[in-house]
């Protein structure tokens, strides 16, 4: 059996909105004489759409109209109809995602978009999906080796360290190519970003608004940002100024990283440089990638190249955002796709007690989830166990049976995660407590934590597995 | 052979493997308990709490025992992903004494597990209905796989008269080559089955357990008790991996000469392959399905 899922990817940055077209194919890699297992054994891309400057309108707000009819042009020029999209995602990042109406042009696109497009924000969440997209996790699993890929865009720099293929850590920082702005033709400096601009006072560079500059006269406050770079990679020890440029976590840095990926707009000029003017695009964005690319990362490290560099976020978000759950699984529901569920995810502590314990827990914790005294709709995520009993399962089910009665008052599903294989049991025997009445959607193979959200997408393989997004949703 | 005379015949090849001077160290091994024992020394008596380590508890795949391994985080990936025993090391050109010694503690758990039975109070304990193919003894029962698949007509009767004619379903457990891989997965798996069946609104009736039992015997007993599904736990045949693994074989109305290509299986059920409680919920709404579409094995398109 092969299956293929088309994805689209969105990616709506600082400066350019794109979009891409994925292929997921899907396959029963057990043999026939055990339990089924689904996995996504290859991702394509098959469809690369122009680069678009993100729209934005005079009252520096993000023009959603002009962003469906690009989606709507893409999919006319791709050959394919809005109903044949399958999965995917929207992400909103940068600056963009800063914006007053970010939040309801991503919601409003996503469905837009197609039926199980999902929404996605959040820096940590744009790190790993551009790392992604740019192939550093694969190639770290690849070369059994640690990597960190650093996504330099036009506001921000978005790091993910990943080691043998597993994600270690994300971190920001405010750099990026389009942080000073060069007018083309008069040469004169028209935008500083205000952390560039304490930059400069800070080190007494002779840089101001409206001064006609030479690539010589930036050179200073270039290498000041390739300096917190090295400082964010760990080449040099953190500065005076490290945590100012920091948008929201560095990387923990507790190991030296010995290989390093570069993708985002400025990556390009720093695996290649053969361009006659470096105010092409109006920014410092050519000079930041070779001032980079003369670096001590690129001396010290050994470079990868990256698989995408400026597509490397949509790419991501079009082919590594969707995951399958596992292969045996339980759900009665018949309304998906179920979008935009928080997770609350159990303690340890939780989960070892008495079923009583496990119920107070999920109760408490509830209440985390609270808008206006209005509980939301929440998926409730466990570990579970390698190899339960059977009375474990009861203990399991009798324990979030209890501490989801609030839920469950509320005539929404009940949404169930568990890290182990088991949940078609534990699925089954929820399903049995409820007197077969009310909705159970119980998965697993799936890694989720506290703060994601999840989205589930309609049955696929037969309706032996489910089509699930872990995200974030964070606007700044 | 008579069970002692391959009991001597691997003794015997053992010494040879391993050389006269651990022949000395076992007779020494052996000889020590023996003392111990004797009543007329009341020092050793005193329990000092000291035993020897299991070495059968060792996660094998953990333990890399080449000493100056060039990429030890790598071998240890690759030991990740398979039971084999990479990376065991050697004393001259041969295995070390734990890698010897554990091979033939899992050995020795693999021939337990086809030589011993399923204890009768477990079949109590389960609510089982005990019958036994026409196998007389474990000798029969490797030699004469024919045997192993029938039934006499009175074990026929009894049957008929302890199952539910014509049920939806008839579950039946059988030690086959593994009595350990029963003891070890049925408290789960059957609960998890008949909660399972139960959502669809399937009663699992009384369950069979099935002494001397090869998988073909599934087909006698579809015919004697006429059921649309009739699902077989078995234990598998054990290898030095696990000798707790278990199967299930499943078919829509099993009939005596059918092909074995009507037969659906589910493998590896035990603590390190599928869990059973989640093999349990999986065959529950295979078994639903093949009642719904009247077919099993390569008929039924999954």
């Amino acid at each position: 059996m092969n299956e293929e899922l088309l994805s689209v990817g969105i990616d709506m940055g600082t400066s350019t909105t794109q979009l891409v077209l994925s292929k997921l194919h899907i396959q029963n890699m057990a043999s026939s004489f055990s339990v089924p297992r689904l996995v996504i054994t290859d991702k394509e891309v098959v469809y690369r759409s122009d680069i678009c400057f993100t729209p934005v309108l005079e009252d520096n707000r993000i023009d959603v109209g002009e962003i469906q009819t690009f989606v709507q042009e893409q999919y006319r020029k791709a050959g394919i109809r809005k109903e044949e999209i399958q999965t995917g995602a929207v992400i909103i990042t940068g600056e963009t995602a800063r914006k007053d109406n970010a939040n309801e042009v991503l919601l409003s696109l996503s469905g837009f978009a197609g039926d199980f497009v999902v929404a996605t924000a959040g820096p940590d969440l744009e790190s790993i999906i551009a790392a992604k997209g740019a192939g550093a996790h694969t190639y770290s699993k690849e070369h059994s080796t640690s990597i960190v890929n650093i996504d330099i865009g036009g506001g921000t720099s978005n790091l993910a360290l990943f080691s043998s293929g597993e994600l270690l850590d994300t971190g920001c920082l405010d750099i990026g190519g389009r942080l000073i702005r060069v007018d083309q033709v008069t040469r004169e400096i028209t935008y500083i970003a205000p952390k560039i601009k304490q930059l400069i006072a800070r080190r007494d560079i002779p840089l101001t608004l409206g001064q006609k500059v030479t690539p010589t006269d930036l050179e200073p406050i270039l290498q000041e940002m390739v300096a917190l770079l090295e400082e964010s990679v760990g080449l040099r020890p953190p500065g005076d100024f490290y945590d100012i440029i920091v948008t929201n976590k560095g990387l923990k840095l507790d190991r030296a990283i010995p290989c390093i990926s570069f993708s985002g707009g400025v990556a390009d000029y720093i695996y290649q440089d053969s361009v006659d003017d470096v105010f092409q695009f109006g920014d410092i964005g050519i000079l930041l990638g070779r001032a980079i690319a003369s670096s001590s990362m690129t001396q010290l490290m050994t470079v990868a190249t990256a698989v995408e560099t400026i597509r490397a976020t949509v790419v991501g978000a079009g082919s590594h955002t969707t995951e399958i759950s596992g292969s045996t699984i339980t759900y009665t529901e018949k309304s998906f796709p179920i979008k935009n569920i928080p997770i609350l995810k159990l303690s340890m502590a939780d989960e070892s007690g008495s079923a009583e314990v496990l119920a107070s827990a999920i109760s408490d914790k509830l209440n985390w989830f609270k808008l206006n005294n209005d509980l939301q709709k929440v998926a409730i995520a466990l570990e579970g166990k390698k190899n339960p009993s059977f009375q474990e399962v009861q203990k399991y089910a009798n324990g979030l049976h209890k501490g989801m009665a609030e839920l469950l008052e509320k005539e929404y599903p009940l949404i169930v995660i568990v890290r182990h294989d088991m949940a078609k049991v534990l699925g089954q025997t929820l399903y049995a407590r409820l007197d077969y009445k009310k909705d159970v959607v119980c998965i697993d193979s799936v890694h989720v934590d506290n703060g994601d959200y999840i989205d589930i997408g309609k049955p696929i393989a037969g309706g032996k597995v489910l089509p699930v997004v872990i995200k974030t949703l964070v606007f700044n | 052979m008579e069970e002692k005379d391959l009991k001597s015949m691997i003794e015997s090849i053992l010494m040879e493997m391993v050389g006269n001077k651990s022949e000395e160290a076992t007779e020494s091994v052996l000889t020590e308990p023996a003392q111990t024992n004797r009543p007329t020394e009341p020092e050793v008596v005193e329990d000092s709490g000291e035993c020897l380590d299991d070495i059968t508890e060792v996660d094998l795949r953990k333990l890399l025992l080449v000493p100056d391994p060039e990429d030890r985080e790598g071998y240890l990936k690759m030991k990740e992903k398979t039971p084999a025993r990479l990376g065991v090391w050697r004393a001259g050109p041969r295995y070390k004494t734990f890698t010897s010694l554990r091979f033939r503690a899992d050995h020795a758990a693999a021939q337990d597990a086809v030589f011993s039975y399923v204890s009768e109070d477990f079949v109590k304990e389960m609510n089982l209905v005990a019958v036994e193919t026409m196998c007389r003894d474990k000798d029969e029962y490797i030699t004469r796989p024919d045997l192993g698949r029938q039934f006499s007509s009175d074990t026929i009767e009894y049957m008929k008269k302890h199952t539910t004619n014509k049920a939806k379903v008839q579950i039946m457990v059988g030690d086959g080559l593994s009595s350990a891989a029963i003891e070890a997965n049925l408290r789960d798996i059957v609960p998890a089955i008949a909660q399972g069946l139960k959502m669809y609104g399937i009663e699992v009736g009384n369950i069979l357990f099935v002494k001397h039992c090869r998988v073909p015997s599934m087909d006698m007993v579809g015919e004697a008790t006429e059921a649309d599904v009739v699902c077989l736990l078995v234990g598998e045949r054990p290898g030095l991996v696990t000798a707790e693994s278990m199967s299930a074989y499943i078919a829509y109305k099993p009939t005596v000469g059918m092909p074995e290509a009507r037969r659906t299986v589910i493998s590896n059920i035990h603590s390190g392959g599928t869990p059973a409680v989640e093999a349990g919920a999986h065959i529950a709404e295979l078994i639903k399905t093949m009642i719904d579409r009247k077919a099993s094995g390569i008929d039924l398109k999954l």
